[in-house]
């Protein structure tokens, strides 16, 4: 298992930031008007997106969800690009006809966000198929939460990794509910990684908000695939600070709870306390990366803002190939 | 060229057979396909040739293959998907509707799903009302996907080397009277195109714009009917998607009457679309009786044979019908 | 309030019509159905009746006047009413209806271009080729029955009026009767495939007294009546007729010694017609087989009366008065009645009631030089006799060559309902009867 090193762990520490800094801008040109539709913010699950996809190389691939900025941000995918799609400019990623549940970047890998829950799961055992069966050597990593999880595409796709020893990871963020669901009125075994059982793979659960963690779980778990060993269940416990979307008023979940992951589980004031501890990082530094964030994610909006609308005659454009 | 006279089933073997001879890319998936050769036996021998890597068998889990080969697709890959019986695309219909159809246009361009879905339809075989349906008008709907429904071994082949190559999911509509059907068919590899009618008789008083199956029972109704003095034009579309709108419009305008016969539930199925297709075209100012249509009764497809019989047109509908329209 | 009185739509291509004359002033009483004014169509010349009771308030046009259907020409209402309002609302509307008929005189080049031609037929139910051919043809869809589904007017239809009415004319003659106002209609060409040439619109222009005109008399009326219910009769039934020759010498001796005493008791003159007619019935009772009819193809009717129909020659056709219970009735009486009805059929008095019913018909036509013919049926009965003049003929009886009195009888039966026995058979009875008449005493 690989030590990171100091960069390496700044840099995990400085794409948690980005892509928290990207949601709450987003949410803010929401709140302005400046986006419409709707979104699902991932503020507080940063150290899944960013610790899984550290165990990654750039020509692995993963698929994502609705909840999938971070995942995107995290991948290799461009903040200008991905704020231009929220926008629905030309620009964008999908040329603003994706938004924010579609956006998919080939070229790092990046086989797309999916608005329907769990169709990652399948359409990754077909990329890791294709690796398989052209010999490329690339792992497909599926996101999803914890409420993909019972979904009969979750379980098909597990045994058709499984029995074809796909290289895949299956990576489920469960970040206790899915929508105003709770996880433990859905599901009836402890820990959603049990089922990996059922399907003859290993599945093992870990804390969703260390991203070493889950990096050093992550790389275990594509190495093995790598090597044809077949798929992993990896079940990151996490917890999304936002609502579902833009129109929750979660009901369902006490704030006292909220507060506690937000005030102790932080995950980003967790890496950030560990790498000063480490002497990686000093306040200053961390004020330096923040400037940098900033000015980053300013030049993302500004360049969003300045791209031109898609014209009227893309509409029927791109149907097919 | 040199032709011999096969199956339909034979025709489509072979055309997945040869592409996959000529191109590695080109897989094919489903359920029971090895050894026992896929509920039709379409794929009889094609594991003994190439192999449990390249016809792989599956779990009985169309939700998973249908995505693992958009998934495929998408990477790069040519998947034939076998689903056994059209009517079990339902499950899949997540991965065809929501993900394959979509992929392209809603990254931007940016993906491309080069697959084919076989799925065996329709009825007259006695699979009762789960295993009988002819869905096509579903898929019909949905921008991104492409329908074909090839009626006799020759456009079987031809349609199954297009679709094969093409980078767009193609729906491969077969359908399970016609899988033991023969016809001339060359040894050689080659490609009908899609979006191109064939007239399969020419006729003068009344076009039938006909699909699968019912393809060859208008044909004996046009033997029956000319022994009576009509004169019938029969064109099959072959692709539903796109459709050969030219062809239709310029058979009507010769023949100035317009019948679509299809398996499918008259009431929302793609005949309907030719239909209305045809009213809203030039051909309207030369039509000399309303365009009508005749399909399948609305009523799940019953086992009794007689009843099922009863529940889709047959030669003697088409007659009926013909004459109607010709108001004799 | 004011009842309208408006130029009447009389036909279906009627546009406008000439008021003739009025027939009624202003502030003369009239009742409901009183003539007002009589109008001139292309057509016809008719009375316009009032539809109201009232006194004639204004008059909007005067004789010579020519107005556009649905106009209105003048107004009815109580003595003293104003409808000076009312009038300007339908001269405003005489202002922009006047427009329409002059823009109907169209080129047909014109009415092919802006589709005019079609503006007034969307109610018309037709098909959209009938339309497009009709508009491309100068064909009114209006003039046009429809053999399709609720008489909706199809392709067919319109080809066979383009047929009708296509005509080549070169465009000379096109000029030429643009010129001096020939009516091409009615030409029929001389040239190659009946194409009209100049020599034909010069000799259409030719004065009418030059030309030898053939007299054209319009097929319609009683004509087209009998016309068209010989024709249905001819070519619904198959008819096979039957020949019989009678030796009618004991009806001759028959009818010399009735003679005076019927016309003693009747003040009318026997013929042979009545022996004839009587005997008939005698055999159709006889044969009551004969004595049916098939009604709407569905039901064969044996009738229990025998009423016979003669045919009677009239000025512009033919007519069949009927006589009632034949059978029943002495040779009196019957003749009689037969003299009465026919000649109320000459004179044209006769009623509907007394030409319905027959059970059976007879046409004679003995006073010609006619010996034996094959009479089409009088329908709905199955069977018609003709009957032939009576002529001496030598016959030989017991191997001697006599003088007798001959006439052929013509039995004509409706074969779908009638096998040929029987209808030998009964035309055998009739003979037997006629040539020993005192049967019918019996």
């Amino acid at each position: 298992m690989a030590n990171y090193t100091s960069e390496q762990k700044i840099n995990m520490l400085y794409d948690m930031m980005l892509i928290r800094g990207f949601e709450e801008t987003v949410e803010k040109l929401f709140q302005d008007g400046k986006i419409h539709g709707t979104m699902h913010l991932c503020i507080g699950q940063e150290a899944t997106a960013v610790g899984a996809c550290a165990a990654l190389t750039r020509e692995d691939k993963i698929t994502s969800n609705h909840r999938g900025h971070g995942h995107s941000i995290a991948k290799g995918t461009e903040v200008k690009g991905m704020m231009a799609e929220l926008l629905g400019k030309e620009t964008g990623y999908c040329k603003g006809k994706g938004g924010s549940m579609h956006i998919a970047d080939l070229n790092v890998g990046n086989l797309g966000a999916n608005g329907i829950v769990a169709a990652g799961l399948p359409l990754g055992t077909g990329a890791a198929l294709a690796s398989k069966m052209k010999n490329e050597g690339y792992v497909v990593l599926c996101f999803f939460g914890d409420g993909s999880t019972n979904e009969g595409a979750f379980h098909e796709a597990l045994n058709l990794a499984s029995v074809w020893d796909l290289p895949m990871v299956f990576f489920c963020e469960n970040n206790l509910y899915g929508m105003s669901g709770s996880i433990k009125e859905m599901v009836n075994v402890e820990h959603i990684s049990e089922r990996a059982k059922a399907y003859g793979i290993p599945g093992v659960t870990i804390n969703g908000n260390d991203v070493l963690e889950v990096a050093k779980t992550t790389e275990e778990a594509v190495a093995r695939a790598r090597k044809g060993e077949g798929p992993t269940l990896i079940e990151a416990e996490t917890y999304r600070w936002r609502g579902h979307s833009r129109s929750d008023a979660r009901k369902y979940r006490s704030r006292d709870e909220e507060k506690d992951w937000r005030k102790n589980r932080d995950p980003i004031a967790r890496f950030k306390l560990q790498l000063i501890e480490e002497n990686v990082l000093t306040e200053e530094k961390f004020a330096e990366l923040e400037e940098r964030m900033e000015k980053d994610l300013a030049e993302a909006v500004q360049f969003a803002e300045e791209s031109p609308e898609p014209s009227l005659d893309t509409l029927t454009a791109d149907i097919y190939a | 060229m040199m032709v011999r006279e096969i199956t339909y089933a034979d025709a489509i073997r072979e055309a997945m057979s040869q592409r996959m001879r000529a191109d590695d890319d080109v897989f094919i998936l489903g359920e029971d396909i090895g050894i026992y050769g896929g509920a039709f036996g379409v794929t009889n021998g094609m594991i003994e040739e190439f192999g449990p890597e390249r016809v792989r068998i599956t779990p009985i889990s169309e939700a998973a293959i249908s995505g693992c080969a958009v998934g495929a697709a998408m990477m790069g890959m040519r998947p034939i998907l076998e689903i056994q019986f059209s009517d079990f695309v339902m499950i899949a219909m997540d991965n065809i509707v929501n993900q394959a159809a979509k992929m392209r246009y809603m990254f931007g361009g940016k993906a491309q799903v080069p697959t084919v879905i076989r799925l065996p339809g329709g009825s007259g075989a006695g699979f009762a009302a789960q295993h009988s349906q002819s869905l096509e008008a579903w898929m019909a709907h949905v921008p991104g996907l492409i329908v074909v429904q090839p009626s006799n071994a020759y456009d079987a082949k031809g349609l199954m080397k297009t679709a094969i190559n093409n980078n767009n999911p193609v729906l491969f509509y077969e359908h399970k009277l016609l899988y033991n059907s023969k016809g001339d068919v060359p040894e050689e590899e080659y490609e009908i195109p899609l979006g191109v009618a064939e007239v399969k008789r020419e006729g003068t008083d009344l076009t039938v714009v006909a699909t699968g199956v019912m393809v060859h029972r208008t044909l004996e109704a046009a033997k029956e009917l000319e022994k009576e003095g009509i004169s019938i034009e029969v064109i099959d579309p072959r692709t539903l998607v796109p459709l050969d709108t030219e062809t239709i419009i310029e058979s009507i305008k010769k023949t100035n009457r317009a019948l679509v016969v299809y398996e499918a539930v008259e009431r929302g199925g793609y005949g309907a679309e030719i239909a209305s297709m045809i009213g809203e075209s030039d051909a309207f100012d030369f039509l000399d009786a309303p365009v009508s249509r005749l399909g399948g009764v609305a009523t799940p497809i019953p086992y009794n044979p007689k009843l099922e019989k009863a529940a889709v047109p047959q030669v003697e509908n088409i007659i009926a019908k013909v004459k109607s329209v010709m108001n004799k | 309030m004011a009842e309208k009185v408006v130029m009447p739509k009389l036909g279906a291509t009627m546009e406008e019509g000439t008021i003739d004359s009025w027939l009624v002033d202003v502030g003369e009483e009239i009742e409901e159905g009183d003539p007002i004014v009589e109008i001139q169509t292309d057509k016809i010349t008719m009375e316009v009746e009032a539809e109201a009771d009232g006194v004639l308030l204004k008059k909007l046009y005067e004789a010579g006047d020519t107005i556009p259907v649905q106009q209105v020409i003048a107004y009815i209402g109580e003595a003293g009413e104003n409808v000076d309002d009312l009038v300007d609302d339908a001269s405003s509307v005489d202002k922009t209806e006047a427009v329409t008929p002059d823009a109907k005189v169209d080129t047909p080049a014109e009415v092919t271009a802006t589709g005019a031609g079609d503006s007034d037929t969307t109610e018309i139910r037709r098909t959209p080729i009938a339309r497009r051919l009709a508009a491309e043809n100068n064909i009114d869809l209006r003039e046009i029955t429809g053999s399709g589904p609720l008489g909706r007017i199809q392709k067919v239809d319109v080809e066979n009026a383009i047929a009708q009415n296509k005509q080549k004319i070169t465009p000379l003659a096109k000029k030429m009767a643009v010129d001096q106002q020939v009516d091409t209609t009615s030409i029929t060409g001389s040239g190659a495939y009946g194409k009209i040439v100049k020599d034909d619109i010069i000799a259409a222009n030719r004065p009418k007294e030059v030309a030898a005109a053939d007299e054209r008399v319009a097929f319609k009326g009683i004509r087209k009546v009998i016309a068209d219910r010989i024709s249905d009769s001819y070519y619904s039934a198959p008819h096979v007729t039957l020949h019989s020759e009678i030796d009618m010498t004991e009806c001759v001796k028959l009818r010399k010694q009735l003679l005076p005493i019927i016309e003693e008791a009747e003040g009318v003159r026997v013929s042979y017609n009545e022996i004839i007619v009587k005997a008939t019935a005698f055999s159709l009772r006889q044969n009551p087989n004969i004595n049916i009819s098939l009604e709407n193809e569905k039901e064969i009717v044996y009738h229990s009366d025998i009423h016979i129909g003669f045919a009677v020659a009239v000025p512009d056709g033919l007519v069949v008065p009927v006589l009632r219970n034949v059978d029943q009735k002495g040779l009196g009486i019957l003749t009689k009645e037969a003299k009465t009805i026919a000649k109320k059929a000459r004179d044209g008095m006769l009623t509907p009631d007394e030409m319905q019913g027959s059970t059976f018909t007879i046409s004679n036509l003995g006073m010609f030089a006619v010996d034996g013919f094959t009479p089409i049926i009088n329908q709905p009965n199955a069977a018609i006799l003709g009957v032939g003049r009576i002529q001496e003929k030598p016959v030989i009886i017991n191997g001697q060559v006599e003088a007798r009195s001959m006439m052929t009888l013509s039995l004509s039966f409706d074969h779908r309902i009638i096998d040929g026995a029987p209808a030998a058979q009964f035309l055998t009875d009739l003979k037997n009867v006629l040539e020993q008449p005192y049967k019918l005493m019996v």
